[in-house]
C-alpha cells in the first residue's frame, strides 16, 4: 500500500534520510524503530509531505505522492497522526475532531465519523465540550488518534502515540490501535518503545542514521541478539546495572 | 455634561474606526505573524475606491463598503501572495525573517501612497454621500455618519466571531493561524486560508477606509496617522487578540477626544501614546494581552 523507494531528504544542506526504502502492506501494522535523531520523524514528514524528498520515490497505491501539497495527500487517504502534545490546546475536544474531518464534506458521513471515534474513545465523548488544553496526555494522545480517524483514511502514520505516557495508558491506546487495524486500517507505526511496538506490529524496520539498518518479522526481530542488546534493554541495561 | 457626552460620543465613533484597522492588523499578525505596516495605505486605498466606485456606480453606502471590502480584499490577497509569501515561509513575528517582514511592509506601503498618487492625485476629496440631518437623541444631535460608523463596525465584528467560531472555514482559518503544519495534516488547502486570512484582515481596514471618509476627507496621506493610533490601539489592547483590538481602538478614541476637548486640540495625536504608554507600564501585555512565557 505504501511503498518508499531510496528516499532521500532533509533540511537545508543536511541530508538526514540516505536512501530509504521500505513498504507496508494492506492491512498491516509495520512498525518503524530507532533512537533519537535516527530520521524517524523526518521519514514521516517527506511521507505525509511536509518536507519535500530530495530523491527518491513515495508511492501510496501505486501512485506517485512525493512532491504533493500534504492536504493533497490527506484527501488520497493517507493521514499522519500527531503527537498528543500536537492537538489545538484553544479548541474544544469537539472543534479538533471537527478539524480531522474537515475534507468530510458529507453531513452523515461526518456523524458516522464522531460516532466511530467516539466508540473507539468514550472519553473524547465525555469532553467533548472541554478545551483540549484540558486533557491529561493519555487523552490527548486519543484526541490525536481519533482526529486522524475523522476524515476515514486507508491508512495512518502514527507518530510515537507512547511518547511520554505511563505503561498502562500506552497498553490501553496500543489496545485500541489494534483494534483499529483489524477493522480494516493500514498502519505505519513510528516508535521508540521498541518492546511494546514490537507486541503489536508485524513486521518492523530499524532506523539508524537514516538508513534501515535491520528489518524482518517481529518475532525475528524480538529473538535477534543485536536487537535485543540496544533495543530491548535486555542486555546493554542490565551490564550498566551491573556495573552500577 | 453635554460636552462630555458630545465628546464621548465623538471619541467612541472615531475609536471605532480605530478598532476595525486595529482589529485588521491584530487579526493578521495572530493568523500569519506579519507585522502590517501597510495596513494604512489599505485603509486609504479603500476609502479611494469606495468614492471611485460611487461616482461611477452611485451605490448605495452599505452596497459600497460591501463592493470597496471586497476589492480591497483582493488587492491584499495579491500583495499577499506576491511578496510576503516569499517571506513567512522563513518564519515571523520577531524572527530575522520577521525584519524581512516589517522593512517589505513600508516598501508596499510607499508604493500604494505612489500609485494612489498616480491614480487620485493628491487633492484631498471629500466623500459625496448626504445622510442627512442629524439624529436628535433627547438634546443631543449626534450626526448619521456616526451611527453608521457603529454600526457597521458591530456588524463587522459579529460576523468575524461568528465565522470564526461557527463556520468549517472558520475553524480552518483558526487552525492555520495556531499551527500549519497541523493544518495541512488536517487536509486543509493552507495556501488558500492564508490568502483568505489576509484579505479579510485587509476588507476591514477598507471598511474603516469608506468609515471615515464622510467624516474626514479622502487623502492619499491618511494611512500614516491611522496606521500609528491603530498600532497604539491593538498594542493597548493586546496584539492579536482581536477583542482587545477594539477595546483599545475605543480607549484611544475616547482618551483623544476628551484630551482634545478638555486639555488642548493641539496635541490630539499624543494622547494616544499617552495611554500606550501608561498601559505598558502596567500591563506589557496590553489589556487581553496573555503574558507569553518563552518555550522551555
Amino acid at each position: 500500500m505504501l511503498e518508499l523507494d531510496r528516499i532521500e531528504a532533509g533540511y537545508g544542506s543536511v541530508q538526514i534520510l540516505n536512501g530509504v526504502t521500505l513498504g507496508v502492506e494492506r492491512r498491516r501494522i509495520v512498525a518503524l524503530l530507532g533512537g533519537n535523531g535516527t530520521g524517524k520523524s523526518t521519514l514521516l514528514k517527506t511521507v505525509s509531505g511536509l518536507l519535500k524528498p530530495w530523491r527518491g520515490a513515495v508511492r501510496f497505491d501505486g501512485e506517485r505522492i512525493d512532491g504533493l501539497r500534504p492536504d493533497r495527500i490527506v484527501q488520497r487517504g493517507l493521514v499522519q497522526v500527531m503527537q498528543g502534545k500536537e492537538a489545538y490546546p484553544a479548541m474544544t475536544v469537539e472543534e479538533n475532531l471537527r478539524l480531522g474531518g474537515y475534507l468530510v464534506g458529507n453531513r452523515n458521513q461526518l456523524h458516522r465519523s464522531f460516532e466511530r471515534v467516539y466508540e473507539y474513545f468514550p472519553r473524547l465523548a465525555e469532553r467533548r465540550r472541554q478545551l483540549s488544553a484540558t486533557l491529561s496526555g493519555g487523552e490527548l494522545q486519543m484526541l490525536c488518534i481519533g482526529r486522524g480517524l475523522m476524515s476515514q483514511p486507508k491508512m495512518m502514520l502514527l507518530d510515537e502515540p507512547s511518547a511520554a505516557l505511563a505503561p498502562q495508558i500506552v497498553l490501553d491506546i496500543f489496545r485500541i490501535i489494534g483494534r483499529i487495524c483489524r477493522e480494516g486500517m493500514t498502519l505505519l507505526l513510528v516508535e521508540q518503545n521498541v518492546r511494546m511496538a514490537l507486541l503489536l506490529a508485524e513486521y518492523a524496520y530499524v532506523l539508524r542514521d537514516g538508513s534501515v539498518h535491520l528489518e524482518g518479522s517481529a518475532e525475528a526481530l524480538i529473538n535477534d541478539d543485536n536487537v535485543r542488546l540496544s533495543y530491548l534493554g535486555g542486555g546493554a541495561d542490565a551490564v550498566v546495572a551491573v556495573r552500577a | 455634561m453635554d460636552y462630555l457626552i458630545d465628546l464621548v460620543i465623538v471619541g467612541l465613533s472615531l475609536g471605532m474606526v480605530y478598532g476595525l484597522v486595529a482589529l485588521g492588523i491584530s487579526f493578521i499578525y495572530s493568523g500569519l505573524d506579519i507585522v502590517h505596516f501597510a495596513h494604512g495605505e489599505i485603509y486609504m486605498v479603500g476609502a479611494f475606491l469606495g468614492v471611485t466606485v460611487l461616482n461611477l456606480t452611485g451605490l448605495n453606502y452599505p452596497a459600497l463598503i460591501v463592493v470597496a471590502m471586497i476589492l480591497t480584499g483582493a488587492i491584499g490577497v495579491v500583495i499577499e501572495r506576491l511578496f510576503y509569501r516569499r517571506l513567512t515561509r522563513e518564519g515571523g513575528g520577531i524572527s530575522f525573517a520577521g525584519m524581512g517582514i516589517i522593512i517589505a511592509g513600508f516598501g508596499i506601503s510607499m508604493v500604494l501612497q505612489n500609485i494612489a498618487f498616480l491614480i487620485w492625485t493628491a487633492k484631498a476629496v471629500p466623500f459625496p454621500v448626504r445622510f442627512g440631518l442629524p439624529l436628535e437623541i433627547g438634546e443631543l444631535m449626534v450626526p448619521r455618519s456616526y451611527l453608521w460608523i457603529v454600526a457597521v463596525t458591530l456588524i463587522l465584528m459579529v460576523m468575524l466571531h461568528a465565522f470564526l467560531k461557527y463556520t468549517r472555514l472558520g475553524l480552518a482559518v483558526r487552525a492555520v493561524a495556531h499551527n500549519k503544519d497541523i493544518a495541512y495534516l488536517m487536509g486543509i488547502n493552507v495556501p488558500m486560508m492564508i490568502s483568505l486570512l489576509f484579505g479579510v484582515g485587509c476588507a476591514m481596514g477598507a471598511a474603516a477606509g469608506v468609515l471615515i471618509g464622510p467624516i474626514n476627507y479622502v487623502q492619499v496621506s491618511m494611512g500614516i496617522g491611522i496606521l500609528i493610533k491603530a498600532f497604539a490601539a491593538a498594542v493597548v489592547g493586546g496584539f492579536g487578540n482581536l477583542p482587545g483590538a477594539v477595546l483599545g481602538g475605543l480607549l484611544v478614541g475616547v482618551v483623544e477626544s476628551l484630551g482634545a476637548g478638555y486639555l488642548s486640540g493641539n496635541y490630539k495625536d499624543i494622547y494616544a501614546f499617552v495611554l500606550l504608554i501608561v498601559v505598558l507600564m502596567v500591563r506589557p501585555s496590553g489589556l487581553l494581552g496573555i503574558t507569553v512565557k518563552a518555550k522551555a
